[in-house]
């Protein structure tokens, strides 16, 4: 009766918050609370079951191929080492280029119809699950890599008998990061002129500020993510039923040297440029809208109206930064700031984790006037975006990761008497550190993303708004250029980041570090 | 209320699928002679484009052997792509967007002009109304960054100090006007405004079109290619939108309502339409197309156009405008 009792507490507690905001917020158009949502819900059921059956359709298949994408180049990578460098570098590149210039172009090329909604459901997921199932194909311990030598077996054994065991709980963190991400994309996949859908409706009634309709998209998008999430997280727990073992693997020096990253990179940049140019080129893309890599050259070097363009690019980034790398701190520190807090209070759990999902699942249109609310017109309102959507990944990355901690190493704590803080601080947070840098190098890109995204659809400045001025003024150039841009820098920073976690993990998981 | 408009919308609805598919049963031996085309459209399906529905709902497209496809726009699909690339026949742009998209080597004409004024307006409340030009320095004004060149036209055009005006980004939304954010809103005359009449709000709008800001807006625009290859398309597609225009202004709450009918699942609302409809009749026609018909323009427009968009850095030439196909369809 008690834990039925603090079971249905907590989502109570949050419903009762949402209601008194919404009273605090009254008559400014800002925020609809549950029982006007519920009213709303109640008297349209026709219009919103056949948005969402659309939405969630295409958000599902969207999930779907994004995800066996993500698994399928995690096992050729692990069955064939030597490509695993261009492989993730070329599916960072897909996952970098900003929906405000992929969108149109899908449109495009697929027609009217769903096509570009699911797309862009899998490219919102596909990355954020191959990075920690690449992780976690790694998790395991030298002695059973040895053992499968022992029996004269390969890559292929070792891939079937042990990396596919261990990645399993690291796989499913990024189906749970994946479940509100696909939603999303499939909701601003629709602004590319799709007919119907929760997107369709949000830009809808965001414009004829309908704010009970709004809230009541937002809260049934909401309510889908949050139910996947526990879905997934209920099945994870069916699954895996052993204690994660301790992973014991020698030191090793990296053998990865400076010209052989360079190589890495310079071969990276030729496959690119390759599918780039050779891709538009096969698709017959009208060089109207399909800019190929001379036309951007000659843009910055020979063109006469080269050093405006330059002025232009250097400025916008300059404001992005300004935006982007605060928000992705503090997002980092957030989601694993808070997934340690509720490692060591699980209580908090109940409450927190609906909000988080919630947050990361409803479209910034809707929420982007209460964050100017609460935070103002200024760059606090943006960081905030960012940090919002780094924040979830790395949230749920943590809590997965902090639950890896061996077993018998923390027995052998507590049979000292070392009490939950001591745990935390010398088995969890370094069994949690692999799934830590994991979301932080997606973080990179999702910050950029989000960045853009809220400057295109908020706040007006900076890239994201270059890039829909561009896009509205046909100079498709200029949006060419800020994707390169925004793609250049997502990968330095993923670069960046990859730095400081080798020299991490090589003292606290040598097993991660390539060899 | 609520039940009854639903009846009557689903009332409606069958009617049309019933229509639809008898006219599927009906058509089927024709079907060889019906030319596909598409015409994409600037924003979501509303009473915007409800011309275009009538000419769909009366078949005046299908008699002149074109199959339309209405290719609804939305915040992240620019029209002219799917032009240039032949996906679209025609699309429904805007004079500014067309020039820029000329600048880039596009080779657009505009065929015909929906809105003859430009639906630009800064909407403020009652109790801080902004009435002319000389009302904006010192304001607040809420807007897309993007538009700020429309409000530095306006300010050049009436001689207002322009860096007198406070500028503030927002997104589209009537929400920071009427928090009390800003003072004013640039938006359509046809949007935010609408929006705030249905929340009980009677929002002041000052028409920018009536303070110099000559602009054609809703304007067709096909390729060049199209016009010397598909004429006869091009001129069988704007004879249906003539047609179904005029059929609107003669009774736009018809309009209205075929326009939520045909549409159930776009979470339209009949009064925010019917307001809408309504409201775009003076922007759309006058004594000119009385005189001339639906889409036609003067040369004095065309001059007065292109001395907008040079404020707003676009250099034109006459040419852009094409008048072949209209003179066709009114049978000049």
């Amino acid at each position: 009766m008690t834990t039925l009792a603090r079971q249905a507490g907590s989502p109570f507690a949050l419903l009762m918050l949402w209601q008194l905001a919404a009273a605090a917020t009254a008559g400014r158009f800002l925020l609809a609370g549950p029982v006007e949502v519920l009213a709303w819900l109640s008297a349209n059921p026709g219009l919103v079951g056949r948005a969402l059956s659309v939405t969630l359709a295409n958000a599902a298949w969207g999930f779907l191929t994004g995800n066996v994408a993500a698994i399928l180049i995690a096992a050729v990578a692990m069955g064939w080492p030597r490509v695993l460098p261009l492989l993730t570098g070329l599916a960072l590149v897909v996952f970098c280029l900003p929906l405000i210039a992929t969108g149109p172009i899908l449109r495009v090329m697929m027609g009217p119809g769903n096509g570009p909604q699911i797309v862009l459901a899998a490219l919102a997921v596909y990355y954020t699950t191959l990075i920690p199932l690449l992780a976690g194909l790694r998790a395991a311990p030298a002695g059973w890599f040895d053992l499968v030598a022992t029996y004269g077996r390969g890559r292929l054994a070792e891939l079937v008998h042990i990396r596919a065991r261990s990645s399993l709980p690291y796989l499913l963190a990024g189906l749970q990061i994946s479940a509100p991400a696909a939603f999303l994309g499939a909701m601003v996949g629709e602004f590319t002129g799709a007919e119907r859908g929760l997107g369709v409706l949000t830009i809808r009634f965001a414009r004829d500020l309908n704010v009970p309709a709004l809230w009541s998209l937002a809260a049934v998008a909401a309510a889908i993510s949050i139910a996947a999430y526990l879905a997934i997280g209920a099945a994870g727990k069916r699954l895996q039923t052993e204690r994660p073992p301790v992973i014991l693997a020698p030191p090793r020096l990296s053998r990865g040297s400076a010209p052989d990253r360079l190589g890495h990179a310079g071969l990276l940049a030729v496959a690119t440029l390759a599918l780039w140019w050779g891709g538009m080129e096969a698709l017959g893309l009208d060089p109207f809208f399909a800019k190929r890599p001379p036309d951007l050259l000659a843009a910055l070097t020979v063109a006469p109206e080269a050093a405006a363009m330059w002025q232009a690019l250097l400025r916008a980034a300059g404001e992005t930064a300004a935006f982007v790398l605060p928000g992705y701190a503090a997002g980092l520190a957030l989601g694993a700031g808070l997934a340690m807090l509720l490692s060591l209070v699980p209580a908090l759990a109940e409450l927190v984790t609906p909000l988080a999902i919630a947050l990361r699942s409803v479209p910034i249109v809707t929420t982007a006037p209460l964050v100017v609310l609460l935070l103002g017109r200024g760059a606090a309102g943006t960081i905030a975006l960012v940090a919002l959507m780094v924040f979830f990944p790395t949230f749920v990355a943590c809590q997965h990761g902090l639950r890896q901690a061996p077993g018998q190493v923390l027995d052998i704590l507590r049979s000292y008497g070392a009490g939950p803080l001591r745990q935390m601080l010398h088995v969890r947070i370094p069994a949690m550190l692999p799934a830590f840098f994991a979301s932080a190098r997606i973080g990179v890109p999702a910050a950029i993303l989000a960045v853009t995204v809220a400057e295109w659809l908020a706040t007006g400045r900076g890239l994201g708004n270059l890039m829909t001025l561009s896009a509205s003024l046909s100079d498709y150039t200029m949006l060419w250029l800020t994707v390169v841009l925004a793609t250049l820098a997502s990968i330095l920073g993923y670069a960046g980041v990859a730095w400081a976690e080798r020299r991490v993990l090589r003292v606290f998981a040598p097993e991660q570090v390539d060899r | 209320m609520i039940s009854r408009s639903i009846t009557r919308r689903r009332v409606l609805v069958t009617g049309l699928a019933g229509l639809a598919a008898s006219r599927a049963g009906l058509g089927a031996p024709a079907a060889w002679a019906q030319t596909p085309v598409a015409l994409q459209l600037s924003w979501l399906h509303s009473v915007q484009f409800a011309g275009s529905y009538l000419a769909v709902q009366n078949g005046w497209w299908r008699d002149a052997g074109l199959e339309v496809s209405l290719l609804q726009g939305g915040p992240n699909a620019p029209v002219e792509p799917p032009v240039v690339s032949g996906t679209a026949l025609v699309g429904i742009s805007a004079a500014d967007y067309t020039a820029a998209a000329v600048a880039q080597g596009a080779p657009f004409r505009i065929i015909g002009v929906a809105m003859q004024k430009n639906p630009f307006v800064i909407a403020s409340l009652p109790g801080n109304p902004i009435v002319a030009p000389a009302d904006l320095p010192g304001k607040r004004i809420g807007m897309a960054v993007a538009n700020t060149p429309v409000l530095q036209a306006l300010c050049s055009l009436n001689d207002v100090d322009f860096n007198a005006v406070r500028i503030v980004p927002t997104q589209y939304s009537a929400q920071p006007l009427l928090a009390g954010e800003v003072d004013g809103l640039l938006c359509w005359e046809t949007d935010l405004p609408v929006a705030m009449a249905m929340q009980g709000v009677r929002a002041q709008t000052m028409l920018m079109a009536d303070h110099g800001y000559a602009l054609h807006s809703q304007t067709y625009i096909a390729t060049d290619d199209s016009l010397a290859n598909r004429r006869s398309e091009l001129v069988a597609l704007m004879t249906g939108e003539v047609r179904g225009w005029n059929a609107y202004r003669a009774d736009t709450d018809a309009a209205a309502e075929l326009t939520v009918a045909m549409f159930p699942d776009a979470g339209m609302d009949l009064p925010t339409q019917r307001l809408q409809a309504e409201r775009q009749v003076p922007l759309m026609f006058s004594d000119l197309t009385d005189a001339q018909g639906f889409g036609s323009w003067t040369d004095e427009a065309v001059q007065a156009n292109i001395r907008t968009l040079a404020l707003l850095g676009r250099s034109v030439t006459p040419e852009l405008w094409d008048r072949s196909i209209l003179d066709e369809v009114h049978g000049r």
